[in-house]
């Protein structure tokens, strides 16, 4: 098996990867810093465009007939004694129909029925064919408080778990590549001014919950690794990039897996049959499976690494990492070898590790540990 | 190990199979929710001071009105202490909001008649108001027990043993025996009878028959014909001179004289005793607003209990005895609790949501997921080739279990698969495909390091199950937290989700295990270089 003349996606198949997540970590760090700190911005300063549902109020859905449009929407809302410059009124069009919703903030029942009647006139439709929908702000809030405490509880709940399952090192660092997501995801919403429904909830919690699972997979390798290598003397930088790289394909496959059907649901569903829930809901998880995916292999990963170096066991480790070829051994074969251990004692005081070809068939003249021979 | 390993692949195709014919062959189709159907959709929400009786009560009410208007597959939820009514194919929103607007307030009113309903006619004769027919009360001398003054504290001065002096009806005239027989006594040790000296002028019950009948049973104020609960008597009925709310919330099934009976205590004061003291000592004269001397206790239209009053006025508690079932005294000391604190149900959101946008809706999902998950399963074959007719066959089995459970909850259990589900099923598919590109994966780093393929089937199998185990795991915490804690769509997509992890662990295990290692040892697999790489010789058995 030859490891020197592939292409890069060559060895992106083939599991030969050998990119120094770890020593670019600070490149991965800026770039998520200057987002968060953009979402943050545009959080603060815009704030989001929050729907009915959390806010409370009506809204009528009436077809676009040709005696039908905004401006006589308006004349109705102003017969009916309500200000249309508090109102907001949308036109909406999909595949089948075109309909124009006009939302105002909560209302007494009748009127509610009384512009229901107007506006079924106005578009002379019958009045069934005037959907409504009230939500009184009160309810909107408490809807709200739920959600978010839910949140809070799942997130101690999940912090316990990981520590148990891992250790609390990934539990923390989990919850920030998590948290790095959901911020990100509700910035985009901010910036972008999207209206939060409760689609948008449930996509958001979506992120959180794809984010964790993206984090764990990554992370499983990471304690394996930790465990095999655990015998020798290897920096936790090493151990990192070495389970990173190994999962990488897999990281890959898995969002292209996901992304396609939400990809699906987005230009599809909403796009050209015009289901407007669905194309909330698919922008936010879009935007969320990315940075879900970027950030257990930028931020979580090496986050980890730098928390675990304080450890007694890869303090005294501390030093350069290997890169290049001799990491791309070590992807490949997924062992330490001898031959690193002594290099290492000699390219301590000698710069960065300059990993040889020398190296990696030093590596790969190791075979595999002869098989047992087990009963058929 | 093969035989097991075969009895697991089989078994969970046959299973998937029989139940899907079993769902098929009853009939069981999956229930749309309200965003895919169209319908209305009405949540309210208590205010004020209310107990968990009431609300329960109310909610009950709720389901019963429901049920008797015919809706299809409606759902009543209880979401903490919201109430969400979702009325698919009901398009009047009017008409909605009226048929959910219950308080589980009781009307107490005089009967003017009551009449046994023949089993086989069906119809009630309303026209029966000839006081021949309601059951005579005679009075049974029983020395009522003494109650250690439990629920009757404001008389525990005077506490005389002439407990005696009040009788215990049996009703002997009753038409039907299984009909049960009530009657109302007090629990307090009556030294001094209250008789009528201070009762307000009683005029507004007079003229009873003279009242005009309301359609309305709800309507306090006027007379009213309806049933009693289980539908074995049909009544006239006064005006309501009193409601539930004149008892404390304290009402209690207990065992009175021998059988099951209900004890509860009356408010002091003019809202409270004096209230009822005034339609009590009406009914116990058996005069024109109640000649058959019998009170009823009515929540939503029906007559819960219509026991004959035993005595002209009650101080502190009253008791209702009859032929009681446990059950039936615990149902009617709950309907009691309720009325004596009714909740007020506020409507907090209404929906309407029209059938065509549904459609649309349900049809641009539908397309868009099947498409999308056509898509993953092209790029599955691309990528592992042979491998990808486990991952289509597990896509297979998954499916077929989800829509097993989906179909089967909607027809038990009224589950309702709602646009936020829809989409968590088909985002969870990602979760599924993961598992199998973790195993995968996992698979090419063994063979690479140069094991066989069987035996790489294995070890791979081993630690990737730790890995989608622990990954699960978090998806399942994130589904039951939301699940538990939240409300509306959020909760439908935890439940979906939930399942959708839960078909994956399950699928992991006995398809994907099974099918992986046979096709490992077949040997058919690893001769064509499945992942592109070259397998150890030696790898089919």
């Amino acid at each position: 098996m030859t490891t020197g003349n592939r292409s890069s996606l060559g060895r992106l198949f083939h599991g030969e990867t050998a990119v120094d997540f770890y020593g670019r970590r600070r490149r991965g760090f800026t770039v998520s810093l200057v987002l968060l700190v953009l979402s943050v911005v545009s959080l603060f300063a815009r704030g989001l465009d929050l729907g009915l549902d959390f806010e409370g109020g009506v809204a009528w859905q009436v077809p676009a007939t040709a005696s039908m449009d905004a401006d006589i929407a308006r004349d109705v809302l102003r017969e009916n004694g309500l200000d249309p410059a508090n109102a907001k009124i949308q036109k909406l069009s999909n595949a089948s129909e075109e309909t124009i919703r006009v939302q105002v903030a909560d209302q007494p029942a009748d009127v509610v029925d009384a512009v229901q009647k107007s506006l079924a006139e106005a578009a002379s439709v019958s009045s069934e064919d005037v959907s409504v929908t009230s939500v009184s702000s009160s309810w909107g809030r408490a809807i709200t408080e739920k959600a978010i405490r839910a949140l809070v509880i799942f997130l101690v709940l999940v912090t316990i778990y990981i520590s148990w399952r891992f250790e609390w090192r990934m539990a923390v660092a989990a919850i920030a590549a998590m948290a790095h997501d959901v911020v990100i995801s509700v910035g985009v919403y901010s910036v972008l001014q999207f209206e939060v429904t409760p689609a948008t909830v449930v996509a958001f919690l979506t992120i959180l919950g794809y984010s964790l699972y993206d984090t764990i997979v990554v992370f499983d390798k990471v304690q394996d690794n930790v465990k095999s290598f655990s015998g020798t003397r290897m920096p936790i930088a090493d151990i990192v990039n070495v389970s990173t790289n190994q999962v990488l394909m897999r990281s890959i496959n898995t969002s292209v897996s996901s992304l396609l059907p939400v990809l699906s649901l987005l230009i599809l569903g909403s796009g050209v049959f015009g289901a407007v829930t669905l194309r909330e809901f698919a922008i936010a998880l879009l935007v969320g499976m990315l940075t879900g995916a970027y950030s257990s292999l930028i931020v979580a990963t090496p986050l980890v690494a730098l928390l675990k170096q304080r450890e007694t066991k890869y303090a005294s480790l501390v030093g350069p990492h290997s890169t290049g070829d001799t990491l791309r051994a070590m992807v490949v074969s997924g062992l330490p070898t001898g031959v690193r251990a002594t290099r290492r004692a000699e390219a301590t005081d000698g710069g960065p590790s300059s990993g040889g070809s020398d190296t990696a068939t030093a590596v790969l003249t190791h075979p595999p540990r002869p098989r047992k021979k087990r009963r058929r | 190990m093969t035989r097991r390993l075969l009895g697991s692949l089989i078994g969970v195709v046959a299973v998937v199979l029989l139940a899907v014919v079993g769902n098929l062959s009853a009939g069981n189709e999956i229930a749309l929710g309200l965003d895919l159907q169209g319908g209305v959709s009405v949540t309210q929400e208590p205010v004020g001071e209310y107990n968990s009786e009431s609300l329960d009560v109310a909610v009950e009410r709720i389901r019963e009105r429901v049920d008797a208007l015919g809706v299809s597959e409606p759902e009543i939820i209880r979401q903490g202490d919201a109430v969400v009514v979702n009325l698919p194919g009901v398009d009047n929103q009017d008409e909605a909001i009226r048929l959910v607007q219950v308080t589980g307030a009781v009307l107490l009113r005089p009967v003017v008649s009551a009449s046994p309903i023949s089993p086989g006619a069906g119809v009630p004769e309303t026209e029966a108001p000839a006081t021949g027919s309601t059951p005579e009360t005679t009075a049974a001398p029983g020395p009522s027990r003494s109650i250690p003054g439990a629920t009757t504290p404001d008389t525990a001065p005077d506490t005389t043993p002439e407990a005696t002096s009040e009788t215990l009806a049996t009703d002997s005239a009753s038409p039907s025996d299984a009909e049960p027989v009530d009657s109302v006594a007090d629990t307090a040790d009556d030294s001094v009878p209250p008789t009528g000296s201070d009762l307000p002028p009683a005029s507004e019950f007079a003229d009873v028959a003279a009242q005009p009948i309301s359609s309305d049973p709800n309507d306090p104020t006027a007379s009213v014909i309806v049933q009693n609960i289980d539908g074995t008597e049909i009544y006239q009925l006064g005006p309501a001179f009193a409601t539930g709310e004149v008892f404390n919330s304290d009402a209690t099934a207990d065992i009175i004289q021998g059988g099951w009976g209900v004890r509860v205590t009356l408010k002091r004061g003019s809202g409270g005793e004096d209230l009822w003291n005034i339609g009590a000592s009406q009914c116990f004269s058996g005069t024109g607003s109640c000649p058959t001397r019998r009170m009823a206790i009515v929540l939503d239209g029906v007559v819960q209990s219509a026991p004959t009053v035993n005595q002209p006025s009650f101080s502190g508690g009253v008791d209702i005895t009859g032929n009681f079932k446990e059950s039936e005294a615990k149902d009617l000391a709950r309907v009691l609790k309720s009325g004596a604190l009714p909740v007020r149900l506020e409507v907090q959101a209404v929906q309407t949501v029209s059938p065509t946008l549904g459609e649309d809706s349900l049809r641009a999902t539908l397309v868009a997921g099947l498409i999308g998950i056509a898509l993953v399963l092209l790029f599955m074959i691309l990528y592992y080739r042979t491998l990808a007719i486990v991952v289509v066959g597990g896509l297979v089995v998954s499916g077929g279990i989800l829509w097993n459970v989906i179909t089967f909850l909607s027809a038990s259990s009224g589950l309702a698969l709602s646009l936020a589900g829809a989409a968590g099923i088909i985002v969870s598919v990602g979760i599924t495909i993961d598992s199998y590109v973790v195993f995968f994966e996992k698979l090419k780093d063994e063979v690479k390091a140069g094991r066989t393929l069987r035996n790489s089937a294995e070890r791979g199998f081993k630690s990737t199950w730790r890995t989608i185990v622990a990954a699960d795991t978090v998806s399942l915490l994130a589904a039951f937290t939301l699940w538990y804690l939240t409300v509306g769509s959020v909760r439908g997509f935890a439940f979906f989700l939930g399942l959708a992890t839960l078909t994956d662990l399950v699928v992991a295990w006995f398809f994907t295990r099974p099918a992986m290692m046979l096709l490992a040892r077949s040997g058919r697999v690893g001769r064509r270089g499945a992942f592109g790489i070259k397998v150890a010789p030696g790898g089919a058995s």
